[in-house]
């Protein structure tokens, strides 16, 4: 288990194939992946099949932002598969708070939650700053993960609420719900250039072959 | 404590105030999370576990079929109707079965009594289902008339619900347009549409299974489908915004559309 070179709070085992891990702020399992004892520490693996965040480290992302001690806006948190990971990365200094609108997930992060003690759910439109503003203050990075059509517009309108200036925001497009008919490489190419207007676009990755027709942006707010 | 009072010293915000906030927090989604449950989630949740009944009676009923025949495949040949067959092995021997098929003799052997046990031992949980399954869609048809009755009077009962389920809620359901309404359940159609028009566009989804639309003949059964569709749709909006009961109306409508394109 090694740590991993550009990202801090990012492990990587080299074992008979490379597999993301993080180390585990609880003992407890989210989503049936595997634990590795390393002397004291414990890890959990971090599958980037399940997860677009480990797929785009997987890619080769050379930043995300998240570091032991981030505050975190996680919109789309689903059942908390990433969430939890992104919470073991930021550590007790750290704090997440995950957004999500469908009842049916919510009511398993909140599992999730409950034992994690620097996570925080919020049950509400992420279309709607304004409605969850008042558990959220200024955050070092705001991450989305929503298959919402006006994917790139929530994204601006929550970076524009919360991010402070100079904070990373992560967005994950999924070109199939902004439009099926076009191509992903289009529409990846039309987020790039909204994005350009407002925020300094990072990196960018593809998330083939993990997840089909998503793309990963890292952007840094003006 | 609010979490109100929160916002005004969050710049401040110190670790104790953010554990605080989150307690606060929790407790607000819980309440939010039992408030969501609605009584068209009751009613997807029977709908959907009526099909999946249904598939498990199937299979089971396939499985004992196969056994029963090595013992008198000659009845479970002559008796289709699945519900007959597990009730008539269960309270008929077989020289009263074959009797009545008018049988003599039979090609199946002759099974102790130890084997035959665990035949009708399977026959007799089967029964329970297909008791369950009966009872399971009276509840829900009792659901869907207090939750949706209007779609329940245009839609029937199982389609309605269905069309729930295919939406996700009632509210879902009743903001979306008539032609989304009449084409859900053919997504994989739709998109094949969309993304290659030389395919054509579906005229129905799980709306091919309304009586309506099965009984107009073949080159009519969209502009049925189409016509279903809108008046779902309002039916829809007046159960989701709790209207006045216009089924009746809605039915009618119907009905005379579907004469106008059978003639």
């Amino acid at each position: 288990m090694m740590p991993h070179q550009q990202l801090k709070g990012v492990f990587v085992d080299k074992g008979r194939r490379l597999q993301l891990a993080t180390k585990a702020l609880v003992p407890d399992p989210v989503y049936g992946e595997k634990f590795i004892r390393v002397g004291h520490d414990l890890y959990r693996i971090w599958d980037a099949k399940k997860s677009k965040l480990g797929a785009a480290i997987m890619k080769g992302i050379s930043q995300i932002g998240i570091k032991p001690g981030s505050k975190v806006l996680y919109l789309g948190c689903s059942t908390g598969t990433t969430a939890s990971h992104v919470s073991d990365i930021v550590g007790n200094d750290g704090f997440v708070y995950g957004l999500d609108f469908a009842p049916r997930v919510m009511r398993n992060f909140m599992f999730v939650v409950e034992k994690r003690k620097n996570m925080l759910p919020i049950f509400g439109d992420a279309k709607q700053p304004e409605s969850y503003k008042k558990y959220v203050g200024d955050v070092d990075v705001v991450f989305q993960d929503v298959a919402q059509r006006d994917q790139v517009g929530i994204f601006l309108k929550n970076v524009d609420f919360f991010l402070k200036p100079g904070g990373f925001g992560l967005l994950t497009v999924k070109a199939k719900s902004i439009d099926v008919s076009k191509y992903p490489e289009v529409i990846f190419k039309e987020v790039k250039q909204i994005l350009e207007k407002v925020v300094t676009i990072v990196d960018y990755r593809s998330l083939e072959p993990f997840e089909r027709d998503h793309a990963m942006f890292v952007v840094k707010k003006k | 404590m609010n979490a109100n009072t929160f916002i005004n010293n969050f710049n401040s915000c110190s670790f104790m105030d953010l554990q605080k906030l989150r307690e606060q927090a929790i407790i607000d989604v819980r309440e939010k999370l039992k408030a969501a449950v609605t009584d068209d989630w009751l009613a997807i949740q029977a709908s959907t576990g009526l099909d999946e009944l249904d598939k498990a009676i199937n299979l089971l009923v396939k499985r004992l079929r196969e056994w029963y025949e090595l013992y008198n495949p000659e009845f479970s040949h002559a008796t289709e109707d699945h519900f007959r067959f597990v009730s008539l092995i269960l309270t008929r021997n077989k020289a009263d079965l074959l009797k009545e098929i008018k049988v003599k003799d039979t090609m199946g052997a002759d099974l102790p009594k130890d084997d035959l046990d665990a035949i009708f031992n399977l026959a007799k949980h089967i029964k329970s289902l297909f008791e369950l399954s009966k009872e399971q869609e009276l509840y829900l048809e009792s659901m869907m008339k207090k939750v949706a009755p209007n779609i329940a009077a245009t839609a029937g009962v199982l389609i309605g619900a269905k069309l729930m389920a295919l939406a996700g809620s009632l509210a879902r359901l009743s903001k979306f347009p008539a032609s989304t309404i009449q084409i859900l359940g053919a997504e994989n159609a739709l998109f094949r549409h969309l993304k290659n028009r030389s395919n054509n566009p579906p005229k129905f989804g799980i709306l091919h299974e309304h009586a309506l639309v099965s009984k107009v003949k073949y080159g009519n059964k969209g502009k049925m489908a189409r016509a279903l569709g809108d008046k779902i749709s309002i039916a829809a909006k007046v159960d989701y915004f709790k209207g006045k009961f216009v089924g009746n109306m809605l039915a009618e409508e119907l009905d005379k559309r579907c004469r106008e394109l059978s003639k």
